[in-house]
Order: C-alpha cells, then sequence, then structure tokens
C-alpha cells in the first residue's frame, strides 16, 4: 500500500506528540490562571501594581500565551500539519521571547504580587527559563520527528475515536466518491459535467412512480424500467432495480429502495439514513438503512429503543478524566522533581553565593534565600497548589462548555437536524467535494423487545407472589404447630 | 450487449451489483442490498399472480405477504427485522430470532401520536433551552453584578468571601436547568412521556420557587439596572409557560399510551396477571 493511500487514525499518533499537546494545554491553563490571578490582584489589591501595567500584562499574557496555547494545544496532537507548523513557530517566538527576557532580566528576576492581603513573589526568571527549556524541547521534537507528527500529503486521517475504532475493524462507509459518476459507472465527472446534470435534473416526474438515482438524485420515471435495470434520465448511470414493487412509505411517488432495517418498512432514499452495521458477525452487509423514525429512537411495538438522551452525565466523566491525566502528569512531574532535587540541592547554594554579590534585581541576600525556598519547597507547594486552583478553575471551565454544547445538542433534536437522508447526504458530498460522516443515531445504543420487558415484568410479579406465599404458609404453618400442641 | 458490460449501480447506496444470477435477486457489494435480477419475475415465488412484497433474508426468494414471516433478530444488542419465507429450511436458519407478535404490534401501533408528539417535543424543548440560556444569562449577570457593579457590595456573602453564595446558588440553578432540559427531551420517548411529564412539572415548580427566592436572597428589586430583571422575568416567564403546556400535554397523552398498551397487553393475554395463571 503506498503511503499517502495509507489512512491514518487518532490511535496512531506518537506518544511524546500526545505529550507536547498536554504541555501545552497546561501551558495555556497556567496562562489562564496568572491572568485571572493577575486580575483579581488588581482589582482587589493595588491597581498600580507593575508600574501601572498589570491591565496590559494580562491582556498580554491572555492574548500571547492562554489563546495560542490552548488552541494550537488542542489540534497539535491530532496529526494536523498546519497545526505542527503553528506549534513550531508559536515555539520559536516563545523561546526567542524568554531568552531576550532572561538575557535582559536575568535568571533572579521577581514579582511580588499582593493577593489577598499576602505577597506573592513570582520567580519570573525561572519561568522564563522553564519555558525556555520546554519550547527548545518541543522544537526539536517536532523537528526530528515530522514524519510521525505530521501525516504524508493527501493522507486521510480520521479523528473520530469511535470510527477510528471502527476503521481498525476494516468498515468503509461510503462507497461513492464525493463526485458525480459518469454513465459508465466508473469515471468521475468534471464539475462542469455535474453542475449541468445538477441543474437539469428533476426530482420528481409527471409519469407516475419514479426511482431516485442513487448517483445524482434525479427521479427516474418506472416506465422506462427494461431487464430490471433502468438507465438515469440526467446522468446516464445504470440503476438496478431494488428487490421489491412496492411504493415508499411516505412517499407514494417513489418506489422503494429498500427496507428500514429496524422496522422493516418500505422506504425511499429520501426517508433512510445510513447507519453502522451492528457488530455481529451474522451482519454481512456494510451499512444498514434505518427510517427516521427508527433513527429517532421512537418506540416500535416489536422493538422498543429508548434513550433519547443527551449524555449529562458524560460531562462530569470528562472533566473527571482531565482532572485525572492532570494529576497524573502532576505526579510524574513530582518524582521527577524529587529524583532531581537529590543530585541538586547543592545548586541553590551556588546560586545563593552567587547572586550574593550583588548581581540580581534585588540586592540583598533575602532574594537569594527566598530563591532557595522556592526551589527546594515552595516549587512542588505552588505546583500543588496551581493543580487544585486550576481544578477550580478548569472543571467549571469544563462544566460550563458542556451545558453549552447540551443545549446546542438539545437544539439540534429539537430542529431534527440529525436526521440526514441517504440522499440529501449524497447531493451535499458532491458540492462539497467532501465524503460524507455519517451521523449515528445517539438514540439507539441499547435496544430491548418488548418480550424482555414484559418478562422483566411478569418475573418480578411472580417474585412477589413467591415470597407472598412463602410467608403465608410460614404464617400458617405457625398456626398449625400452635393449634396441635393445644391438642395435648 | 455494451449496456450489460456497464456497472449496475445499486439504488440505494450508489455500489457496484454484481450480476451472477438473471433470474434471481443479486446483492449489492457495498451494502448487501437484494437487486432484481435482468430476467427475475417480480411476482411472488409461490404466488404467481402476487406481486412480491418482500425477499427472504434467507434464500432471497421473493415472496408476497402470505408467504412472510417476520421476526426480530438480536444483532450484537440492536434489534433488526428479519424476514424469511414459509419453506422448511428458512425458518430454521431464523429460528434463532423471535417471531415477530404481528397482533400485538398492531395493537401497541402509537403512530396516531406522532404529531402531538413531535409538537410537544418542540414546545417542552424550546422552553427548557430558553430556561437553561435564561439561567446562563442569569450566572453571568449575577457575577457581573457581584464584582463589577457597586451593588455587589450589597449581596450577601455567608461570612465567606464575596460572591461565594452568588455562585454556589447560581450553579444549582444551571444544573436544575440541565435537569430540566435533559428531561423536556425524553417526552418524544413513548414510554416514558408520561412519567417525564409528571416530573418536569415538579421540576418546573422547583426552578419557579428556586428563581423566586433567589431573586428575593439577593434582593434584585433593588438593582439599578431595570432592563436586568425585565428580560430575567420575560425570559423565564416564557420559559415556564412553554414548558408547562408541553408537560401537560405529555402527560395527556402519556396516559392515552399507557391505556392502549394496558389494552392491548389484556386483549392479547400478555398482562402480567394471565402469565401467571399459565404458571
Ligand atoms: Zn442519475
Ligand atoms: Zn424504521
Ligand atoms: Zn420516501
Ligand atoms: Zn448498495
Ligand atoms: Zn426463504
Ligand atoms: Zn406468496
Amino acid at each position: 500500500m503506498p503511503e499517502e493511500n495509507k489512512v491514518y487514525t487518532i490511535f496512531d499518533r506518537p506518544f511524546g506528540l500526545r505529550f507536547i499537546g498536554l504541555l501545552e494545554m497546561s501551558f495555556g491553563a497556567v496562562g489562564l490562571l496568572s491572568t485571572v490571578g493577575l486580575l483579581a490582584a488588581l482589582l482587589t489589591g493595588n491597581p498600580e501594581m507593575l508600574d501601572g501595567l498589570g491591565y496590559i500584562y494580562a491582556l498580554l499574557i491572555f492574548v500571547g500565551v492562554v489563546i495560542p496555547n490552548l488552541i494550537i494545544g488542542n489540534y497539535v496532537d491530532d496529526l494536523r500539519k498546519n497545526a505542527v507548523i503553528a506549534q513550531i513557530i508559536y515555539s520559536i517566538i516563545a523561546m526567542g521571547l524568554s531568552g531576550f527576557f532572561l538575557a535582559v532580566r536575568g535568571i533572579g528576576y521577581f514579582w511580588t504580587v499582593p493577593l489577598f492581603e499576602i505577597e506573592l513573589v513570582l520567580a519570573i526568571g525561572n519561568l522564563a527559563a522553564m519555558i525556555f527549556a520546554a519550547q527548545v524541547f518541543i522544537i526539536m521534537y517536532l523537528v526530528f520527528n515530522w514524519d510521525k507528527a505530521v501525516p504524508p500529503k493527501g493522507a486521510k486521517v480520521v479523528r473520530d475515536r469511535g470510527k477510528a475504532r471502527q476503521m481498525k475493524r476494516g468498515l468503509v462507509l461510503s462507497p461513492l466518491a464525493p463526485t458525480l459518476i459518469g454513465s459508465d459507472g466508473t469515471t468521475e465527472l468534471t464539475d462542469e459535467d455535474s453542475k449541468r446534470i445538477l441543474d437539469v435534473r428533476k426530482v420528481v416526474t409527471v409519469e407516475g412512480m419514479a426511482i431516485l438515482c442513487s448517483n445524482c438524485n434525479g427521479a427516474t420515471p418506472l416506465t422506462k424500467v427494461q431487464d430490471n435495470r433502468l438507465q438515469c434520465d440526467y446522468c446516464g448511470v445504470t440503476l438496478g432495480i431494488s428487490n421489491v414493487f412496492v411504493p415508499c412509505e411516505n412517499h407514494a411517488e417513489f418506489l422503494a429502495a429498500t427496507t428500514c432495517a429496524v422496522c422493516g418498512n418500505h422506504f425511499c432514499r429520501k426517508c433512510l439514513t445510513a447507519q453502522e452495521p451492528p457488530i455481529d458477525e451474522r451482519w454481512k452487509g456494510s451499512t444498514i438503512f434505518v427510517c427516521r423514525t427508527c433513527f429517532e429512537g421512537r418506540y416500535r411495538p416489536a422493538v422498543t429503543t429508548t434513550s433519547f438522551v443527551i449524555p449529562i452525565d458524560e460531562l462530569f466523566s470528562t472533566a473527571g478524566a482531565r482532572f485525572s491525566s492532570v494529576s497524573r502528569i502532576y505526579r510524574r512531574f513530582l518524582g521527577a522533581y524529587g529524583g532531581a532535587m537529590k543530585h541538586l540541592w547543592r545548586l541553590p547554594l551556588q546560586l545563593l553565593s552567587s547572586l550574593g554579590k550583588g548581581r540580581g534585581s534585588s540586592d540583598n541576600c533575602t532574594g537569594a534565600l527566598i530563591m532557595m525556598i522556592i526551589i527546594i519547597i515552595a516549587i512542588p507547594l505552588i505546583a500543588g497548589l496551581l493543580l487544585l486552583v486550576g481544578a477550580i478553575i478548569i472543571i467549571p471551565f469544563l462544566f460550563y462548555a458542556g451545558l453549552v454544547v447540551v443545549t446546542i445538542e438539545a437544539i439540534k433534536v429539537i430542529s431534527r437536524t440529525d436526521f440526514q437522508s441517504i440522499d440529501s447526504v449524497r447531493i451535499q458530498s458532491v458540492i462539497k467535494k467532501k465524503t460524507p460522516k455519517v451521523k449515528e443515531s445517539t438514540l439507539r445504543s441499547d435496544t430491548r423487545s418488548w418480550e424482555q420487558d414484559f418478562k422483566s415484568k411478569s418475573l418480578a410479579v411472580q417474585r412477589k407472589r413467591e415470597i407472598e406465599r412463602r410467608e403465608r404458609m410460614s404464617r400458617r404453618n405457625q398456626d398449625h404447630s400452635f393449634v396441635g400442641g393445644a391438642g395435648y | 450487449m455494451s449496456s450489460l458490460q456497464r456497472m449496475i449501480m445499486c439504488p440505494v447506496c450508489g455500489g457496484s451489483v454484481i450480476i451472477e444470477h438473471s433470474d434471481q435477486v443479486n446483492l449489492c457489494t457495498y451494502c448487501a442490498s437484494p437487486i432484481l435480477g435482468p430476467n427475475q419475475n417480480r411476482n411472488c415465488t409461490n404466488h404467481p399472480d402476487t406481486l412480491a412484497t418482500e425477499v427472504c433474508h434467507v434464500c432471497k426468494d421473493l415472496i408476497c405477504d402470505d408467504c412472510t414471516e417476520k421476526r426480530v433478530g438480536d444483532y450484537g444488542g440492536k434489534l433488526l427485522t428479519i424476514v424469511n419465507c414459509s419453506k422448511e429450511s428458512c425458518i430454521a436458519a431464523s429460528d434463532w430470532a423471535r417471531p415477530l407478535n404481528v397482533e400485538y404490534q398492531r395493537l401497541a401501533n402509537m403512530d396516531w401520536a406522532d404529531k402531538s408528539d413531535n409538537f410537544i417535543l418542540r414546545i417542552t424543548g424550546v422552553g427548557a433551552v430558553v430556561m437553561m440560556i435564561f439561567e446562563l444569562y442569569f450566572i453571568i449577570g449575577m457575577l457581573n453584578l457581584q464584582y463589577f457593579t457597586p451593588f455587589g457590595s450589597l449581596l450577601p456573602t455567608g461570612g465567606l468571601f464575596p460572591g461565594i453564595l452568588v455562585i454556589i446558588l447560581m450553579v444549582i440553578g444551571n444544573i436544575l436547568a440541565a435537569v430540566l432540559l435533559q428531561t423536556s427531551l425524553q417526552v418524544y420517548v413513548h414510554e416514558r412521556q408520561l412519567t417525564s411529564g409528571a416530573f418536569l412539572i415538579v421540576a418546573l415548580i422547583l426552578e419557579a420557587a428556586y428563581l423566586i427566592w433567589r431573586g428575593l436572597y439577593f434582593n434584585l428589586v433593588q438593582v439599578p439596572d431595570p432592563l436586568f430583571l425585565t428580560i430575567l422575568l420575560a425570559a423565564f416567564l416564557f420559559g415556564t409557560m412553554l414548558v408547562f403546556i408541553g408537560s401537560l400535554g405529555a402527560i395527556y397523552i402519556g396516559n392515552k399510551k399507557r391505556i392502549q398498551m394496558n389494552r392491548a397487553m389484556d386483549q392479547l393475554n400478555l398482562s402480567t396477571k394471565s402469565a401467571l395463571k399459565e404458571l
């Protein structure tokens, strides 16, 4: 298989790339936190802080750190070329800026930020050094692992997890290319030709029942059927005739294309949508077709389909998952930190002596002492606090983002936009030149038959009766023995 | 002859159909839909005068209504309809699936409610979405009042840091709105319609009471900006009204369905009472 024809899925991304994505996201989160903190400090404390430039710093952090980090971090690990390029450019800029900062201010530069009566001392110099190192790592990794981080040009990348899992099982969604097909049934038509066909084709006929073309959606009357096949009046492809001559349940003017897999009624292409087939070896086809009613999961007497459920509970679990991955990173960081400290405990002493000579921005030994404390004790402490505060910010953020998504989903459900008939999807894909995504019904994940309902109900009643019967029996036995006892 | 060499396109998915049998159905190579062979008769295999309406999933013969047996098969958790003809071998092959109770299907059919169900879903759904947006607007407005206007100093703090009570009470309001939204969509499921309608009314009363209490507790009548309160009240009243009407409809239709189901069960001797009698 040539490299560019290979389909990449989200599971093909290297671990390093995922780490970079998480790292960038956490930079963004920390940036967000510091923006909020800075604003809070400015609002509650001292508006003249940082020479009156506090608001500008907050804005700069937000625009220059939070937004790019969150956006790029979100996309960089998705095997997207543009995101990787953007990441490299951003990293170079960040590296340059933090390097410049270090050169001008030195590593021992502090900010003293008043926050709720406390004075927070931020080791900005150290932060800059850390950013510098991280960006160097990111650039090196992305450049040296370019082939793994960016799929070759033209390669298809499947980012949807569900679909990626299905790809692993070897399923394809649609057999037709997103262009109109010529009358021989194989060549793809030019844009002008398809436009001409789409302009002249009609979707209803006056000559009685019609067949809808699966290529151009044009309606050709049944009277033109010869040898159980039919040439489309508009695009000229030869269409087979479906198994039975029954009109669509909803459209008397169209021959049904096939039956709904769930309810078994006959429908035309306007009334059916394609869905992933069940994971079952008894099912041979690559797709199943269902009608709108069954797609929407409405109850059918033979087949109860339940759950018109918008996953509000998933909000909390995703928030929790994010939180636990943050804490995993933190644990790893702490471990590495502990390991490094064993060897590096001498470093602050050296720094102390070098800083004591008066080159740093603080002109006495206190600064150096504070820094020593920061390196040994305060960094993990601050990291822990940041993590906690980060969680306090991230989880509500996810919660509210989730609420908005849920509301949008609900609006979709109300306006019924999720059902896409196979004929409208076909035309959309031709117009947009994109292979269509099949929208799985959110509703049919668990189905059960009325018999199961009925059985479980009657079982429950049976059990209750049985318990009652036993109670009665034992009571009668007691009565009996009592009567018997009185007998003698 | 040249037309024979052309690709035959599946009328369902557009995949190619390879003609192997000229007097039997051929399957689409992609979606496996059955396609008539070029010389195939469209009538039932057993009744040559009757137009076929189904194709047997096992032997692929065309069959009419009289020769059709329908079953419900459990394919990996998805219940799909299976059609087979009355040949012994075909019945044996679909034996793993349960036969469809046609009479039950007829008695329990709820297509009559489709229109009203769609209407009810839209009413309650729109109402709940309005409530949701209203609560989101409410929390943003309250945070704004708390932190960016002098009114914030008048809001209760509960002895903790300013704004904590506003945040907690508002988040609870958001969660309540989310629950309302979730429930409002459940009225579309036949079997949950009645209970979700009743639940909606309870949730609505709760939400209304909670809202009024919050308004009084935060003393919102004193807010200098009159527009804030007006928008809040208008949105709330609009949303409440929609949800209320919708949930009344859901209770009415849902109860009708419950009665229909009970009657169907009784008529078919499927009720739990008759099941116990058989034991
Ligand atoms: Zn056509
Ligand atoms: Zn259906
Ligand atoms: Zn139709
Ligand atoms: Zn097909
Ligand atoms: Zn058969
Ligand atoms: Zn027959």
